[in-house]
């Protein structure tokens, strides 16, 4: 789709979050609401990240909170290597937010242009075939032409996609990019979130949709109630979370392989050791996998889990 | 700058593809109309009576459009959400604010223009004579537009839509009183009235310093100093307002 980003800091995060706080007040009551409590979590370049957590868990707080649409209490971000969100930055980053309602009386072609032109990173002999290029990859250059105010609710979050890629950007963020999108739509939002991020870019999206997640994310931040429970690789958390083990033997070498099923890491430990003081070879040993949807659920009833996970 | 034009850029289309505009400029043509038809009640002063209130027929739907597209300019793009995805781009709040105003502002001056030149068409078929305050009259309805525009502005960075329309209209009539305020002033003997009514002439603009719309019907001269204090009047006004509107922005969260 384009040209790997060039990063001047391809080794360090482009994103760390250190401490994030931020409160409410309601505006009758004056009663003060927490919706972030002292988060941090890093991304790193060309990875992709999912943000989890219930619904007012403050996963969009938290976006708003990195992007300064809301302005935190308390806390770092550092994007890039440097403290605090600059235009240089911002020209760095794109966003999608949560249900996107977009300029409608642009067409879609208009539309582009206006964000390319904003963010200055496109140069203006290539602008035109840019766009046409976006368009094509999210589906909609039958619908360039046409105003926004005719595209279904699908079309509105392809054609967002694309205004948050216009510029190349190296980090982008997606607030529940899935969301309002058919299973067509859905598989084609992953494999541009997969190239995107094959292409050096790093993606952090929040979603409700955990099988999207578990399929496309190597990392996880996940909240809960403004707190951070988890923040580390999926597939640790996968088998920190797995429910048993299964260990796979043999007697001796080049005998029947035998499966052993065991409850957590201490008795598989036990199981190993045993087999081999008995002569015996280990075969295969295998995390017996739960989804994340699981994980998830047991998670949102647990206390908080190893956020010092690291990847 | 280039950010803020491309804003600008942005504005006036979403303005000149807006409906409203459209039924805006029938109604001020169909005001036009009217000055010719009641141009025709007097015998001698025709020519001068469909001048008069086609001048007015301009002030009004300039000064309505500045109002009322002015209040909803930049809660719509809150309420809409469309400021999220802006704003995350390489632009500070004030160039967004500096953006909005000017691209609505080039909205103005174009209406402006439009509806003078029809006037224009059905005075010369009157057989006006025409003057260069034809256009200062014009000019004028366009710097207090402007100054309305950027109160608009203002009250809506902390006013709901239909509050703002309320608080700028107060002042537009505020604003077209204060020539007359002056006088009670000094006629009244309450030092209260006198506090009061010299802090409101501090705080309201004059908007009748742009009141030019009967130099070119009864072919009265302006004074050059006049209109240069106007424009100076004029573009104090919006930058102290806009500077304003900045600073209440700057802070404020998008929930």
């Amino acid at each position: 789709m384009s040209s790997k980003p060039t990063s001047a800091s391809s080794s360090s995060p482009v994103l760390e979050v250190v401490g994030l706080r931020k409160s409410y007040r309601n505006p009758l009551t004056r009663k003060k609401l927490e919706a972030l409590k002292g988060i941090s979590f890093e991304i790193e370049p060309g990875t992709i990240t999912g943000f989890l957590g219930a619904n007012g868990a403050g996963k969009t707080t938290t976006i708003k909170c990195l992007l300064e649409l809301a302005f935190a209490d308390a806390g770092e971000v550092v994007y890039f290597g440097k403290k605090g969100l600059s235009n240089e930055a911002k020209a760095k980053i794109g966003f999608l937010p949560e249900r996107p309602y977009f300029y409608d009386y642009l067409t879609g072609r208009e539309f582009l242009k206006f964000y390319a032109s904003i963010s200055g990173r496109v140069a203006r002999h290539e602008l035109s075939s840019r766009i046409t290029q976006l368009l094509e990859r999210v589906g909609l250059s039958h619908a360039g032409d046409r105003p926004l105010r005719g595209y279904s609710k699908g079309m509105l979050q392809r054609i967002g996609i694309a205004q948050a890629l216009i510029h190349r950007p190296e980090f982008i963020i997606l607030d529940e990019p899935m969301t309002g999108l058919d299973p067509d739509g859905r598989h084609e939002v992953r494999e541009i979130i997969r190239e995107v991020a094959n292409q050096g870019t790093a993606v952090f999206f929040s979603s409700h949709l955990l099988p999207d997640a578990e399929t496309l994310c190597e990392h996880l931040v996940i909240l809960k109630k403004g707190e951070l429970i988890y923040h580390g690789r999926t597939d640790a958390l996968m088998n920190q979370m797995a429910s048993s083990w299964r260990v796979v033997h043999q007697a001796r070498p080049g005998g029947v392989s035998e499966a052993q099923t065991v409850a957590d890491i201490a008795e598989m430990q036990t199981c190993i050791d045993k087999i081999r003081a008995s002569g015996g070879s280990i075969v295969e040993v295998s995390p017996q996998r739960v989804s994340l949807e699981e994980i998830f659920v047991k998670m949102a009833f647990d206390k908080k889990q190893s956020p010092e996970a690291q990847p | 700058m280039r950010s803020v034009l491309v804003i600008a850029g942005n504005t006036f289309r979403e303005v000149i593809r807006d409906r409203i505009l459209y039924g805006l400029i029938v109604f001020a043509i169909m005001l036009l109309f009217l000055s010719l038809a009641l141009g025709q009640l007097s015998f001698d002063e025709n020519i001068r009576l469909s001048a008069n209130f086609g001048f007015t027929g301009i002030h009004i739907a300039v000064v309505v459009l500045a109002v009322f597209v002015g209040s909803t300019l930049v809660s719509k793009e809150i309420d809409k959400q469309t400021i999220l995805t802006l704003l995350a781009r390489p632009i500070s709040r004030a160039q967004f604010i500096l953006g909005k105003s000017l691209g609505l502002t080039a909205v103005l001056a174009v209406v402006a223009t439009g509806l003078a030149l029809i006037l224009s068409a059905f005075l010369l078929f009157l057989g006006f004579k025409f003057t260069p305050h034809y256009l200062t009259a014009v000019f004028g309805v366009w710097l207090e537009a402007a100054v309305l525009l950027a109160l608009a502005l203002f009250f809506g960075s902390f006013a709901r839509p239909m509050m703002t329309v309320v608080y700028t209209i107060a002042v537009f009539l505020l604003g077209h009183w204060v020539e007359s305020l002056h006088f009670f002033i000094k006629k009244s003997e309450s030092d209260f009235f006198k506090i009061g009514g010299t802090a409101i002439t501090y705080l309201v603009p004059d908007l009748e310093a742009f009141n030019w719309r009967s130099a070119p019907v009864y072919a009265i001269d302006i004074p050059s100093g006049q209109i240069v204090a106007a424009v100076g009047a004029s573009t104090g006004w919006v930058l102290i307002l806009i500077a304003l509107t900045v600073l209440i922005f700057r802070r404020r969260d998008f929930v």
